[in-house]
């Protein structure tokens, strides 16, 4: 057996034996079906949900947000990071500034955006934007800061302009690190994209899910959380496929085959 | 070709500062292969880095063609001792050659015929879609210098090109530099730290000083001009270039008081 298959065999293991302990805890516990509810329950309301409009409406909302704040940050953090880290003197004022602002919570910003844009998708928006922009950036910089001085040098002898630079020497060097950072902005952006629905109400996932707590449907709630895991783990396996294919030249993907 | 006046470079840090090169005054003529050798430490990446406009000179001047050099000269190549991190890994072997050629706007066709040339020349034909990092260490030297020479460079610089690889691959590439040398004419210009490697490339060897850095020396290596890697390095005139120069850069590090007499040497520093 390959070691590729024997991972995807051992995790197919991990994920039945979780399946059987959400099963049994429930049953095993006598937990009430409004607390914790076997995965049967659970996976039994969901199918029924799955054939209403409304989930699938959810479904496309989120995805939609989720999809639309990544471009802008992936866009807006590569484009500024590129920049700001091509240019030593923007790096040095920018650097305590990134460094103030990177850690503020999105979710903090949620009193401000509802101000600015009410409960609209706009909100939603800007805490996605916000949240998955500075991984990306982050991300880009290292990127840009690791570029070779030797790779450097040599475009420069054989004549590169500024812009040869940047397209044939800067941006394959920061590459893996924007990859990094892609699939880091994806995770936080679907976190802030369920957040913002179930805190603000914006039209989604989240908000199906707030829904259906507050109206008794455990099991239908744990549904819809389940399905959330889901998407952040098809978001990630996909975003790793892209790497590897862009990136099949970079050490991490290759390995250390020294000829 | 290349004119060296007067050129001296200290690098100025918060407390103290250092003089890698005090005073050096060289020229190499069109078609000429130059060797520059000099003890560790004794500022020859500085030196190369000036003559390939990547640094700035504290004082003196670089001529190339004729021109003072500010940045990059426009007909000049480089092979740097790093081949694995001059070539671009994301690219395949002939991707890294022609790369170049683009940014010089060479039409299509061209550019094809020039890789198509100078991985012919290095031997290495039938490897233009493997990727840099396929390639064993005296492979992806040799791709350097496919690049140099597809560039078609009226001068090429070389620093310490083979300094990272073993002795018989040292000894091919070498003998590669000199084929290529005679075949294009190439006015060229060799760093290294190895005396024996200076003499059995060069026509002449500039011998530097320990820092702060002069010419110590510039000799005319008056070998035949058809080089062999066995007959060459057994020919007497050979060793006793050899022990000269060593003698010269012992002299130079401070540790001998003077180089023993070389029958038949004319020092050239001073000529034209």
């Amino acid at each position: 057996m390959t070691g590729r298959s024997r991972g995807a065999v051992l995790g197919l293991a991990g994920v039945a034996g979780f399946a059987v302990l959400l099963e049994a805890v429930p049953r095993l516990l006598r937990m009430p079906q409004d607390v914790l509810p076997p995965l049967s329950a659970i996976v039994s309301a969901l199918a029924g949900e799955m054939g209403t409009a409304d989930f699938w409406q959810a479904v496309a909302d989120t995805l939609q947000q989720w999809a639309l704040g990544l471009v802008i940050a992936v866009a807006a953090g590569v484009a500024a990071g590129v920049v700001i880290g091509s240019v030593a003197v923007l790096r040095r004022v920018t650097a305590s500034t990134i460094e103030f602002l990177r850690p503020i919570p999105s979710v903090a910003l949620v009193p401000l955006v509802v101000l600015l844009f009410g409960t609209q998708l706009g909100s939603a928006l800007v805490l996605i934007v916000y949240a998955a922009f500075w991984q990306v950036l982050v991300q880009t910089l290292y990127g840009v800061g690791d570029v070779d001085p030797i790779a450097e040098q040599t475009a420069r002898c054989y004549g590169f302009g500024r812009w040869a630079r940047i397209r044939y020497v800067l941006w394959p060097t920061a590459q893996p690190y924007v990859a990094t950072g892609v699939r880091l902005a994806a995770s936080v952006a679907l976190i802030l994209a369920i957040t913002a629905e179930l805190v603000i109400g914006s039209p989604g996932l989240g908000q199906q899910i707030a829904a259906a707590q507050s109206g008794g449907a455990t099991a239908l709630a744990y549904g819809l959380i389940l399905v959330t895991g889901l998407f952040g783990l098809v978001v990630n396996v996909g975003v790793r496929a892209v790497e590897r294919r862009v990136l099949r030249w970079h050490v991490s993907v290759r390995g250390e085959t020294a000829a | 070709m290349l004119d060296v006046r007067g050129l001296r470079k200290v690098y100025a840090a918060k407390d103290r500062t250092v003089e890698a090169l005090r005073d050096l005054t060289f020229r190499v003529d069109p078609g000429e292969l130059v060797c520059v050798v000099g003890p560790s430490g004794c500022g020859k990446t500085t030196l190369l880095k000036c003559l390939a406009g990547l640094l700035d000179p504290t004082d003196g001047t670089v001529l190339v063609e004729g021109r003072p050099v500010t940045g990059p000269p426009p007909g000049m190549a480089v092979v740097f001792q790093e081949y694995g991190r001059s070539l671009f890994p994301w690219m395949s072997v002939a991707q890294n050659v022609e790369l170049p050629l683009r940014q010089k706007k060479l039409p299509k066709a061209r550019r094809a015929r020039l890789v198509a040339d100078a991985l012919a020349a290095v031997g290495l034909a039938d490897a233009p879609s493997a990727y840099p990092w396929q390639l064993s260490g005296g492979m992806q030297q040799r791709v350097a210098i496919a690049r140099a020479v597809a560039y078609e460079p009226h001068v090429m610089l070389m620093d310490e090109p083979f300094a990272a690889v073993d002795a018989q691959t040292r000894a091919d590439l070498e003998d590669l530099i000199r084929s290529i040398w005679a075949r294009t004419g190439v006015t060229t210009l060799f760093v290294t730290h190895d005396i024996d490697e200076a003499i059995y490339l060069g026509q002449r060897v500039v011998v530097l000083s320990a820092s702060p850095t002069v010419v110590q020396e510039d000799l005319t290596i008056d070998l035949p001009r058809r080089r062999d890697q066995l007959e060459t390095r057994a020919l007497p005139r050979f060793t006793e270039l050899r022990t000269h120069v060593y003698a010269e850069i012992r002299r130079a590090q401070g540790r001998e008081p003077a180089a023993p007499e070389l029958p038949g040497v004319v020092p050239t520093g001073s000529e034209g």
